[in-house]
């Protein structure tokens, strides 16, 4: 039955996930810059350097400091970050939230305005419409979105003034609860259609596609030869059986949604992960960068299970044993 | 004294290059403030309204005295008090300390604590809070003063709640400069003592919900924004005049600076380069040059040369001629302008004119000579075998014949990697081919004054307020390889050691100076850094908000307020 499907898959993983540790602590440890002097800035002295290293276990043979960081893992503890002192689970949690409307709004905005789009291009392949959408998509597909983000906002936010151009919230003002979401709404508008833009770009050209082969499917031919419209046929039966490839492209997606996150966040003042993960990088902060390549590894891992999960919900005829 | 290694100091610091431009307000030293005898035009102080300012990564902690982080500082400061402060004539300021007195010649230094001061949760503020901060919090974690103070063998008494005592084994000159709310922020002991690691915030949650003396109060602390109100009990009475501090985290310094054309904050501790001309001509915002970036007071921006490579690495830059020949072949004005766009000026000696009486005037320093840069290269036998190629070696010592006059320049991104670039330009015309590496702030720490793996380094030196502070670790040969931002050129000179040991046992600024002119004029002849440039960066601000104290850094909204 499907539970053992997924049980299996998730114990699948765990080899996957524990080699995936070993080499992101290496390279971390391998990679240049000490954390102790990122914590201590431009001062400090050789005291200070070795009391902080002690203090943080960097004194150690790395293969005891990887023997106790895995320990403590599995035991679900995730570590201090080095330069905010927190536990990292509890740096990661209170972030979530905000990456998640983040990626989430430009995920459904994305899979759903790509299918719309795609569909509408599909009802006449090669005409004007299908060839702006064809050509808007690849343009918006090729640009990388730190820079979309920063045009985006010097034109769209700077000069109309229609959105704000950093942060989750309006500093001046403290809203409570329809006027705050409101707030946020207006917040996470552009930085949600930089982040959705590539993807519908994606979505839209696999969709057009999808449904275009579909259309010339004989089962088509019969639906619309007992009478059903174009657009009938193409939403009750083409559209269907497109979504298929569209499902796997948006979950195979989301590893590349949330690189674009991190960049999106920053640009945009967003508080999310994605600046946790850039500034525990700039500051060599282990616990932080390990937690985060844990987590995404992790959430890759369920979203492809999840991508799985739903290709038999869409298409009876695949089961998973 | 040997130890006492000084670090950069992210301290207030007496500016030489003024502070023009911003309005002042008046935040009299003695207590109450009295804003109506504040230069006529200054606007009179409103009461009311927030002040949203611009901090660049979410902070994590909010206890500035266990870290010099100049995250959490930025973002805490507010809360708290330093003993001393500066004053808006960049003079120090009586804070939590009232008044002191120097004893033992530089070695015993007592101070009268302020009556009345509560903490912002109600208890009282006595000499016991002063001896914990520095016993447990800012001696073994607060980087700056453990090198410093720590180094020096301080120690503390408390003879009653309002005296509080520091003993050094030896005269100790710069402590005052090092008792502002940036180097010695005091914290509550009540709050703090029960924590099992002071450090952090998993080991002291406190640390997330700070309890200061300072003029505002913690509201909220959330990873994007730190929201703060006006403590009614500030011992300065009637300040602070705004109702509420803001500080939003916003990472991104092109950001910072439209969210502040867009209103959408009101106060930006620095301004990039490329948007200054386009900030000062807004008419919205006001400007002022602050002494100070995020690593220190009194900068200079510098070159290093490695005049002490690892085996195996071509010592390019061990021959007086070679540096005197790079000297003569940059144009250190023409970068100045082309990287700095005017802000600051170009360095006319090794220490900080800021340091007043540690500067030296009237050096001479190598000129633009690109003809006299071409003959020194070919004396000290690099040469340039046709027009327009890189020079390579003939006889040149510990050289093999034929190695190319190739080297890289280490710097972070920004200012540091546009002076590579225009020194790359430059140094080509001579024949000296320059790769420019830009690398993040730990890369560099460890490439260049580590490992010693390079040829050209950027590092912003800065001075602080004593040489003893920032100037020492630059030429001292005991520094070179065992801290970051320290001795980068490898310099070892016995007679400046010497001197620098001298300069630091003496108190009187009088007779320190002729030390200094003497380690100037002999690191001028030495030449191992090119002090290219005295840096400010430029602060940028609401029009209309004023009563800013450029000087405190920690403390700037003291006395701030906003016309409505």
């Amino acid at each position: 039955m499907t539970w053992r499907y997924v049980v299996r898959r998730l114990l699948q993983v765990l080899p996957a996930v524990a080699s995936i540790l070993v080499v992101t602590f290496a390279i971390v440890h391998a990679a240049p810059g000490d954390p102790v002097v990122a914590v201590a800035g431009e001062n400090g002295d050789k005291a200070y350097y070795d009391f902080m290293r002690a203090k943080f276990g960097l004194d150690r043979p790395l293969p005891a400091q990887f023997l106790t960081y895995s320990t403590d893992v599995l035991r679900g503890d995730l570590g201090v970050s080095y330069v905010q002192g927190e536990r990292v689970s509890t740096l990661i949690a209170e972030r979530v939230p905000a990456t998640l409307l983040l990626m989430g709004t430009a995920l459904v905005a994305s899979t759903l305005g790509g299918i719309v789009l795609g569909a509408l291009a599909a009802r006449r392949p090669f005409g004007p419409f299908d060839l702006t959408v064809s050509t808007v998509a690849l343009i918006g597909y090729a640009l990388p979105v730190f820079w979309m983000a920063q045009l985006a906002m010097l034109t769209i936010a700077f000069r109309t003034g229609w959105f704000p151009i950093q942060g989750m919230t309006t500093a001046r003002a403290t809203y409570a609860g329809l006027a705050h979401w409101a707030d946020v709404g207006r917040h996470l508008a552009l930085p949600a259609l930089v982040l959705a833009a590539s993807e519908i770009a994606l979505v839209t050209r696999i969709a057009r596609t999808g449904i275009l082969t579909e259309m010339r499917q004989d089962y088509v031919r019969v639906a619309e030869s007992k009478g059903l419209s174009a657009s009938g046929a193409l939403v009750h039966h083409a559209l269907r059986n497109a979504l298929l490839p569209i499902v796997t492209v948006v979950g195979s997606r989301i590893g590349f949604l949330f690189s674009g996150a991190v960049l999106v966040e920053t640009v945009f003042g967003w508080p999310g992960l994605g600046r946790l993960v850039l500034s525990a990088a700039q500051t060599r902060d282990h616990p932080v960068l390990l937690g985060m390549v844990l987590l995404v590894a992790f959430s890759l891992v369920l979203s492809n299970l999840l991508t799985d999960l739903l290709y038999a919900r869409v298409d009876p005829r695949i089961r998973y044993r | 004294m040997k130890k006492r290694l000084f670090m950069a100091v992210l301290a207030m610091m007496v500016v030489a290059t003024g502070c023009g431009g911003g309005k002042k307000g008046s935040s009299d030293a003695g207590g109450a403030t009295d804003t109506s005898t504040t230069v006529a035009g200054t606007p009179q102080p409103v009461r009311g309204g927030t002040l949203v300012v611009a901090i660049g990564s979410d902070p994590g902690s909010l206890n500035p005295a266990v870290t010099s982080s100049g995250v959490v500082h930025p973002a805490s400061e507010m809360m708290f008090n330093g003993l001393v402060g500066w004053g808006p004539d960049g003079k120090i300021a009586p804070e939590l300390a009232t008044k002191w007195s120097i004893e033992d010649n530089g070695a015993t230094y007592r101070f009268t604590l302020r009556d009345g001061v509560k903490w912002h949760d109600g208890q009282p503020f006595t000499s016991d809070d002063v001896k914990f901060t520095f016993e447990k919090a800012l001696l073994p974690f607060h980087s700056r003063t453990k090198a410093s103070m720590g180094s020096a063998g301080l120690t503390l008494d408390a003879p009653d709640p309002l005296t509080i005592v520091f003993h050094f084994p030896q005269p100790y000159a710069p402590l005052l400069q090092q008792l502002n709310v940036t180097e010695a922020p005091i914290i509550p002991k009540h709050v703090y003592e029960s924590c099992a690691d002071i450090s952090t915030v998993a080991g002291c949650p406190a640390n997330k919900t700070p309890i200061g003396t300072g003029p505002f109060k913690l509201d909220s602390y959330s990873i994007n924004e730190i929201r703060m109100s006006r403590n009614p009990d500030y011992f300065r009475a009637g300040e602070p005049y705004l109702d509420g501090l803001v500080e939003r985290v916003i990472p991104d310094p092109e950001t910072q600076v439209l969210a502040l054309e867009n209103k959408e904050v009101d106060w930006l501790g620095s301004v990039p380069g490329p948007d200054i001309a386009r900030i000062t001509k807004n008419s919205a915002l006001d400007t002022a040059p602050a002494p100070r970036g995020s690593g220190g007071g009194n900068c200079i921006m510098t070159a290093i040369f490695n005049m002490k490579p690892p085996a195996g690495r071509t010592p390019f830059f061990t021959d007086l001629r070679v540096r005197q020949a790079v000297w003569a072949a940059v144009n250190r004005q023409q970068a100045f302008q082309n990287v700095l766009f005017g802000q600051g000026k170009v360095a006319d000696a090794p220490i900080h004119s800021g340091i007043v009486f540690a500067h030296a005037t009237g050096l001479s320093l190598p000129t633009f000579d690109p003809a006299r840069a071409a003959t020194l290269l070919d004396s000290a036998g690099w040469k340039q075998e046709s027009k327009g190629a890189t020079r390579v070696a003939r006889g040149v010592p510990n050289v093999p014949d034929g190695t190319e006059f190739k080297i890289d320049w280490h710097g972070f991104s920004g200012d540091q990697t546009t002076y590579g670039e225009q020194l790359r330009a430059q140094l080509k015309d001579v024949g000296i081919d320059v790769t420019v590496k830009t690398e993040d702030n730990a890369t560099l720490a460890t490439n260049v004054f580590t490992k010693r793996d390079f040829d050209l380094s950027a590092a912003s030196y800065c001075n602080g307020d004593d040489p003893e502070i920032g100037v020492r670790r630059q030429y001292d040969s005991k520094q070179i390889g065992s801290t970051a931002f320290s001795n980068g050129a490898g310099y070892s000179n016995p007679q400046v050691d010497t001197l620098l040991d001298q300069g630091a046992r003496e108190a009187d600024p009088a007779k320190r100076a002729p030390i200094y002119r003497q380690i100037q004029e002999i690191a001028v002849h030495d030449l191992p850094y090119i002090w290219l440039a005295e840096t400010v960066s430029l602060r940028a601000f609401n029009a209309n908000c004023s009563g800013f104290n450029q000087e405190n850094t920690g403390l700037f909204a003291e006395a701030a307020f906003c016309k409505k």
